[in-house]
């Protein structure tokens, strides 16, 4: 599903390069479910930001679905986030002049789903995270792991087949954080979407079925996590 | 999607309350001037149109060389209409009539004094005022005919079927109603209350019916009507000549001006039109589309500078899928709907201001709410404005990067910033202009106001002579009781008002005259005591009186003794078509017609029997109240005049109604000036809002490290001051051309000095402290922790 081939990042300043990712090469199947670890400024999260297009890498190839994805230009980039890519950020990121129902239903209007369509998938989503009852609160309304159960469900709700989650129990409590992790697993399995996650947390990249540790910006290790832990 | 953007953006509002206090308070503003502005101009603009045939009506003016240039005036002489439409081909209608003037109405013994208007047939079918009972064709054909107007009708004849009765008119003749038509739109330059027959002015007035083949003499106004407009070269070039061809000495000749021209284009010079009212309906014009603008302006900085806000709003939309087309047309709608929030405020704005507004320009704006083109005209405006002021900020905010706004904002650069400040600026600098060129306009007014006029018009009282005191030596009766009454000290006759122009000739000649040059010399008649009653001095010898014999002799003004060049004045002799005149005094230049430019040359003959057309000019006895002695005078005059209602009339408040155009201009100014000036605070308050709000980290720290109150201050208002300061910098060399330009108009004029720029630059200044330190101060007093510890 994704081809990474020799990926680089650096900025240039002053004429010093200061390298964010060297030399990352891997390829992700459908299906994984992905940690992403390392100190901080190891390059998680640009990494996770150059497989979700929101940067572009310096150098090297990028294929997403057997597309060259380097340069492409902000239309299709947009398609893609509309049909194939859900994000989930450690700030939650909702948007606050929305109720939770108005953001999960956000992404559908942007990929021109019909309202009754909308609704019901709307509804659905919101039957199967138990939030029917807050429905029409706002965000600031919501416990920091609620607005995050949102925060996923406006995520999957465009029917992604990859999940990129930066870090996304990073500011909640460990309760509320093995609860989304457990999310994540059961969609990973029952549903087979693809997630990639950034995290910290041994005990969360242990729900994933692999684990890529970076440092300084290279792939020191990639294990494969032995189930049933 | 458009009802959940719509709903967002209620929410958005409503969460922001003091920013879109701000934000629609300014636009709201913005928009009532430019509306108020815009009613007027369209109010201006509509004079002379509503007939028919208005594109291809034209007035005829009279052009008449003046020593070194030509001077015009829309007086013609009577025969000019005739000859004109059975001569030149093209001309479908021509009409005379003289200039709508007040003359007493009479009906069962109710008397009314209305303007009246003296002509014909054909001006009724140039002017197709709309016939509510009578035959059109046969109006003012017969001698005895009377047109009334709705109103007029109304007045004199309540419900009663006013045709084939009979009024009179000036207490003398009987003349029957045989038509009445709709009431004349206020916007039309030719405002009566009723029409009379060209035959019946003749009959009235002997000196026209004795000069009615006469080319020379110039007492009406003549309109012709042209069958299409292609004829227009053809009637002006032959229209030219007819002086001459009719008169072989006449050197006048004749043009025609386009009646929906007569209204905003009244200014000549040498016979060219050289604009007149358009020029501050332009000045109108652009003052409201630069309010608009400012008020756009500011919603663009207010919603920029909130850009920090709105950021995560637009990488989180992106993030899941928003094109770049759709955050645009989301921040489109929230302006236009801020727009809409703004008209219908405006509205109400409009409504309190507009009876102010009326009052001050003398005229009767109403919003018209049936009429489609007002709406089309508001929509347009409204949504021009969301546009216009949501167009920076939709394309600025719908342009970041979602990467970068999610992984923690910083402000993408100082481009943002100094845009922002490029428009502050541009707002200051406008309302610098608008500080200095007020100024200016009442520094202009002052020093005309209060030149000498050559005369003490304080005190100084005129009414009409008419009715009974015109004939049998009634008013020379009236003058002795008015002094013995002792409500007046002085009192003489003068043959026209003395706040008006009027009869001028170039008839008369004088030793040494170069016979080639034409110069208009002002003709009056005047009684005894004319220079004391007026508070004026004689330069050279004496005046008017009793004591001596003065037929055959003149009294001429300074100017005149300028202009014939007459070294020792008194005793010369001048002719005045064919009469020998001697002069006897000379009288100090007072002013009259317009205190703008310099005195025309002026003879004034005697008056001695008082009887005949004109005025009565008195001077209040200062030692009783104005109220008794107005008292007494206006007893006097009903006992000897008693079917005229007394109409007198203050000099000083003739002479005060002749600033009203630079007035109009200079109370506009002020009050839009101040709207931008209003305006462009409210955008620097907002500012300063979101600049202090986002240094309050910053600013935090510093105390910390423990600056002062007044460092604070400082900071946060230094660039706030230095972007006024280089406002008013480029502001100055503007309006001094802009104000340069508009006093060149003026004969008289003040020298521009440092003044007004010094008021406006420290007003300016002074303003755009006080509003960001109102904001600033706050900041620089709140606690540090609070604005820390979040971090």
């Amino acid at each position: 599903m994704i081809e990474l081939k020799n990926i680089e990042k650096y900025y240039a300043n002053k004429g010093v390069k200061s390298y964010i990712l060297r030399h990352v090469t891997t390829s992700i199947k459908q299906g994984e479910f992905i940690s992403i670890m390392g100190p901080s400024g190891a390059g998680k999260s640009t990494l996770l930001n150059i497989l979700g297009m929101l940067e572009e890498p310096t150098y090297g190839a990028y294929e997403f679905m057997g597309e060259d994805v380097v340069s492409l230009n902000e239309r299709k980039r947009i398609e893609l986030y509309r049909n194939h890519i859900g994000f989930v950020f450690q700030a939650y990121h909702l948007i606050d002049e929305m109720t939770v129902a108005e953001n999960i239903e956000a992404p559908l209007l942007y990929k021109k789903v019909s309202g009754p369509e909308r609704k019901s998938r709307v509804a659905d989503v919101l039957d199967r995270f138990n939030m029917v009852a807050k429905k029409d609160l706002f965000p600031n309304q919501l416990s920091g792991g609620q607005q995050q159960l949102v925060g996923i469900a406006r995520a999957l709700v465009a029917q992604p087949s990859i999940i990129l989650a930066d870090e996304p129990t990073g500011n909640l409590q460990s309760p509320q954080a093995l609860q989304i992790m457990e999310l994540f697993k059961k969609l990973n399995e029952e549903e087979n979407i693809t997630i990639i996650q950034v995290t910290h947390s041994e005990v969360n990249a242990a729900y994933g079925s692999r684990i890529l540790h970076l440092l300084d910006g290279v792939i020191k290790e990639d294990l494969a996590v032995p189930q049933g832990v | 999607m458009f009802r959940l953007n719509l709903k967002i953006a209620l929410r958005n509002l409503w969460k922001n309350k003091g920013y879109t206090l701000i934000n629609v308070g300014g636009l709201a503003i913005g928009l009532a001037s430019c509306m108020i502005l815009l009613l007027y101009v369209a109010y201006e603009w509509s004079f002379d149109k509503q007939t028919s045939g208005y594109e291809r009506t034209y007035v005829v003016y009279n052009n008449q060389k003046n020593g070194d240039h030509t001077v015009n005036f829309p007086w013609t002489p009577g025969v000019l209409a005739d000859e004109l439409r059975t001569k030149i081909p093209g001309i479908t209608r021509a009409s005379k009539s003289t200039y709508p003037a007040e003359h007493l109405i009479s009906y069962n013994h109710q008397n009314f004094k209305k303007k009246a208007v003296f002509t014909d047939t054909a001006f009724l079918k140039i002017f197709d005022y709309k016939v509510l009972q009578g035959n059109r064709d046969q109006m003012l054909k017969n001698p005895n005919a009377v047109v009334l107007t709705q109103r007029m009708a109304k007045i004199l004849f309540g419900n009663e079927n006013p045709i084939n009765k009979t009024v009179k008119i000036d207490g003398k003749e009987d003349l029957i109603v045989e038509g009445v038509i709709e009431d004349v739109p206020v916007t039309s330059s030719i405002q009566f209350d009723y029409l009379g027959s060209w035959a019946m002015f003749l009959k009235q007035n002997v000196w026209a019916q004795e000069n009615e083949k006469n080319w020379g003499n110039n007492y009406c106004l003549t309109v012709l009507q042209i069958q299409d407009n292609s004829f227009f070269e053809r009637v002006t070039a032959e229209i030219k000549g007819v002086y001459q061809r009719n008169q072989k000495e006449n050197r006048n000749f004749a043009s025609i001006h386009p009646i929906s021209k007569w209204h905003l284009y009244n200014k000549f010079e040498n016979g060219k039109s050289v604009g007149g009212k358009i020029d501050s309906l332009r000045i109108f014009l652009l003052l409201a589309f630069c309010i608009l603008l400012i008020a756009c302006i500011n919603f663009m900085n207010l919603s920029t500078a909130r850009s920090e806000k709105r950021a995560k709003e637009v990488g989180v939309r992106k993030a899941i899928g928003a094109a770049r087309k759709s955050l645009i047309a989301q921040f489109m709608m929230e302006s236009v709907l801020l727009a809409f929030f703004g008209m219908v405020v405006a509205f109400m704005l409009m409504e309190i201001s507009l009876p102010y507004f009326n009052s001050i320009l003398n005229t009767n704006l109403t919003i018209n709410y049936k009429d489609w083109e007002f709406w089309s005209v508001l929509i347009t405006l409204t949504l021009f404005t969301g546009l216009v002021a949501g167009s920076y900020p939709a394309f600025y905010l719908s342009s970041f990067n979602p990467v970068r706004v999610l992984k923690g904002f910083n402000l993408p650069g100082n481009s943002s910033l100094s845009i922002r400040k490029v428009l502050v600026v541009f707002q200051f600098v406008f309302a610098v202009c608008l500080i200095i060129c007020t100024v200016v306009i009442y520094q202009q007014l002052n020093y005309v106001k209060n030149k000498p006029v050559g005369y003490n018009r304080a005190g100084l009282v005129e009414i009409p002579v008419e009715g009974r005191l015109l004939i049998g030596g009634k008013m020379k009766l009236l003058r002795e009781q008015l002094l013995k009454s002792g409500a007046v000290t002085n009192a003489s006759m003068f043959s026209t008002s003395l706040s008006r122009g009027g009869n001028n000739t170039s008839g008369v000649s004088w030793p040494g005259k170069n016979p080639k040059v034409d110069v208009l010399v002002n003709f009056r008649f005047a009684h005894y005591d004319f220079a004391a009653t007026l508070g004026t001095k004689m330069v050279m010898g004496r005046e008017f009186s009793p004591q001596y014999a003065d037929s055959g002799k003149v009294i001429i003004n300074e100017t005149a003794v300028k202009v014939m060049s007459l070294s020792n004045p008194v005793g010369k002799v001048i002719t005045w078509g064919g009469e020998k005149l001697t002069v006897i005094g000379v009288v100090k230049d007072f002013v009259m017609e317009t205190p703008y430019q310099t005195v025309t040359p002026m003879i004034m003959m005697v008056n001695s029997t008082g009887d005949g057309e004109g005025v009565l000019v008195m001077r209040l006895n200062p030692t009783q109240s104005i109220s008794a002695s107005m008292q007494q005078i206006t007893t006097l005059v009903k006992e000897m005049n008693p079917d005229f209602p007394v109409d007198a009339t203050f000099l000083s408040d003739s002479f005060e109604a002749k600033f009203q155009n630079e007035k109009v201009l200079g109370i506009l100014a002020n009050w839009f000036g101040g709207f931008s000036i209003f305006i462009s605070c409210l955008g620097l308050l907002g500012l300063s809002l979101f600049m202090a709000e986002q240094r309050r980290k910053e600013i935090s720290i510093r105390k910390v490290l423990g600056a002062s109150m007044m460092n604070i201050l400082t900071l946060l208002n230094k660039d706030f001051v230095k972007l006024v300061a280089i406002a008013n910098l480029i502001a100055f060399p503007l309006a001094y051309i802009m104000i340069s330009q508009w006093l060149s108009a003026f004969e008289f004029r003040i020298s521009i000095s440092f003044i007004p720029f010094a008021i406006a630059i420290g007003l300016s200044l002074l303003i755009a402290f006080l509003t960001v330190s109102a904001q600033s101060v706050k900041v620089a007093k709140s606690n540090p922790i609070d604005a820390l510890k979040y971090e």
